[in-house]
């Protein structure tokens, strides 16, 4: 193989990856780096740009009025997710991976994959409008027990507004965190589930001494995948409550998109971005760690 | 396991499963309830149901009351009045249909060019990573998964300004191309991982035949490989489908709404005031993700586990 040969394989390479590097570089690495180059400017979309320096991270992280409020909901909303993904959708994996026929055990994985095809807008709007609207479930239930005085905008209350939020997903069994949960229980190998049998380990001991160490990778995969989607998600809240009454909902991530595409601050929502990007790398680092076993898990699913 | 035990199991997953669709029922009821029965009671069946099913039990002769079209009670025979409460039930649809028409067809749109143009140009890429050993090699394909680790939240703002700057706002490819390039790299690693593991006795005897790397891309790879363009294309569809934010954003003049952005805009639209088009239209957009969902179980459910792990 001459020198020219190869130049020209290396070439042919380069000219096949090129359209996958150049998107990269247009539509990712300039976003990100705009993310911080902007983040140290004021402006308006069409308007001056003012250097600001740190000026709009200073702003964040020490004056602004929605910060201590909002990274509170945050972490309320997210360590409330975290509790319930990692127990109620374990529990339901558990109960379908013991029923003996397999033909019921693939019905029932399936009903619970149903909501996910319903998109996610859908899914809060229908919730908003059966479980807290005026006449909703919710208030109606009230009524009809006789604490019609109880009845409220749940939503719109600052007291309730926060929880009602949370509770969105009623009664939390996602078919996504079943089935992971689900490939983990089929991953024990018969030896152990023969063992704790003749041990006489069965029932609620087996499930805390044996089922749950031994899905252990699966959990610590919803944990982090939780706590990342719980810094940054915010549509929900957006479609919602709109951060309201007052902060009582709002998040960073919100905050963020009012700042760049209501108050047209771009540079400081920029600088919010940043923020939540350093939060979010130290949790995607320990995703990446855990990347490898994620692989496996589907080859079960 | 005793029997007792099996039949509590059914019991506890049937009332969670019960729970977990009580949202879809009562969606898929108030597509055919009217507005004055929704204010009368909050649950209950659809009147034109309840109709409909007198009327077709009923015996010969006898009369129905039904409004005609100037809002007159009239008295009319059975044939009558199952036609007009059929119509009345499929009143919901037809109007949701007619709004979300548009979004569904942007939808449609946006999803297919995205997952043709993430499969297409990923799965070279993964091919000649995979495949070929070069000066860079290793470095362009570390630089393709570092991308993993830039979140949404950071270049969602920036993406804005990139895409504005671009005079792309109000386009398809505002969303088409910031999908494609940032739906690829997950497809690459996916691809990357599964033509590593053809044998490469194929490809060297291909290339001995004197195939390019078209030939070989086309008749070798591509058959070989259906299952991973099958999770690779789900995968996509099923994310570009479910975006909100991003077409919401990019949509300032609101034309190339498609499905999530669009439902989020006609309930906030008049269409809230009847309640069964606004829930005929959530129901509406469900389908081309169930008709996915019935035909490609498997691909869909890998599809949806691996496509998750992005985050």
């Amino acid at each position: 193989m001459t020198l020219s040969h190869r130049t020209w394989a290396t070439a042919t390479c380069y000219a096949l990856i090129f359209p996958t590097l150049a998107m990269l570089v247009v539509f990712v690495f300039t976003p990100v780096l705009w993310a911080f180059s902007k983040s140290l400017f004021e402006f308006e979309i069409g308007a001056d740009a003012l250097f600001v320096g740190v000026d709009n991270y200073t702003e964040y992280l020490g004056r602004d009025p929605t910060f201590f409020p909002s990274i509170s909901n945050m972490l309320f909303l997210t360590t409330f997710a975290v509790f319930i993904q990692l127990t109620l959708p374990l529990i339901v994996a558990k109960l379908i991976y013991v029923l003996p026929q397999e033909r019921w055990r693939y019905v029932y994985r399936l009903i619970f994959l149903i909501p996910t095809l319903v998109p996610g807008v859908a899914v809060m709007l229908i919730w908003q409008g059966m479980i807290y609207s005026d006449r909703g479930m919710l208030n109606e239930f009230l009524r009809g027990i006789g604490l019609a005085s109880w009845a409220t905008g749940w939503l719109a209350n600052p007291r309730t507004a926060l929880y009602a939020v949370a509770m969105i997903g009623m009664p939390f069994v996602g078919g996504f965190q079943v089935l992971i949960y689900y490939a983990g229980l089929s991953a024990i190998p018969d030896s152990v589930n023969e063992a704790a049998a003749i041990e006489g380990c069965t029932g609620l001991r087996k499930f805390f001494l044996i089922d749950v160490p031994m899905v252990l990778s699966q959990l610590k995969l919803i944990l982090i995948l939780t706590i990342i989607g719980g810094v940054q998600s915010f549509e929900n809240l957006l479609i919602l409550t709109e951060g309201g009454p007052g902060f009582k909902t709002m998040v960073p991530g919100l905050w963020m998109y009012y700042n760049a595409f209501s108050f047209q601050r771009m540079g400081y929502a920029c600088a919010i971005g940043v923020v939540l990007f350093s939060v979010v790398l130290g949790l995607t680092l320990l995703n990446i760690k855990y990347f490898r076993s994620t692989e496996e898990l589907q080859e079960t699913t | 396991m005793e029997r007792w035990k099996v039949v509590a199991i059914h019991v506890t997953l049937i009332s969670l499963a019960f729970l977990t669709l009580l949202p879809f029922f009562f969606t898929i009821n108030n597509i055919f309830r009217t507005r004055p029965e929704f204010d009368r009671a909050f649950f209950s069946l659809p009147d034109c149901f309840k109709n409909l099913a007198q009327a077709i039990t009923a015996e010969q002769g006898a009369t129905f009351q039904i409004e005609n079209e100037e809002g007159e009670i009239v008295e009319v025979a059975s044939d009558k009045a199952i036609a007009f409460n059929l119509s009345k039930a499929g009143r919901g649809p037809r109007l949701a249909w007619r709004a979300i028409r548009p979004y569904m067809v942007n939808s449609l749109w946006v999803s297919a060019v995205t997952a043709f143009g993430v499969s297409f140009i990923g799965s070279v890429t993964a091919y000649v990573l995979a495949r070929y050993r070069f000066f860079g090699s290793r470095l362009a394909f570390l630089t393709i998964i570092s991308t993993m680790m830039f979140p949404g939240v950071l270049t969602l703002v920036p993406s804005f300004l990139l895409v504005k700057e671009l005079g792309l706002l109000n386009t398809y490819w505002a969303m088409i191309l910031p999908y494609i390039a940032g739906g690829q790299v997950f497809a690459i690693f996916v691809f990357r991982s599964f033509f590593s593991g053809l044998p490469e006795d194929l490809f060297e005897s291909a290339r001995i035949d004197g195939a390019g790397h078209f030939r070989i891309y086309w008749n070798l790879v591509l058959p070989l490989s259906k299952a991973a363009f099958s999770v690779v294309i789900i995968m996509n569809i099923i994310g570009t489908w479910n975006n909100f934010l991003w077409p919401f954003i990019t949509n300032t003049e609101g034309k190339k709404h498609v499905v999530a952005s669009g439902l989020f805009v006609l309930a906030t639209s008049e269409y809230a005031s009847n309640p069964a088009t606004l829930y005929a239209a959530y129901a509406i957009s469900s389908i081309p993700m169930l008709i996915l969902f019935v035909y490609a179980t498997k691909p869909f459910i890998r599809g949806m586990t691996s496509g998750a792990f992005k985050a």
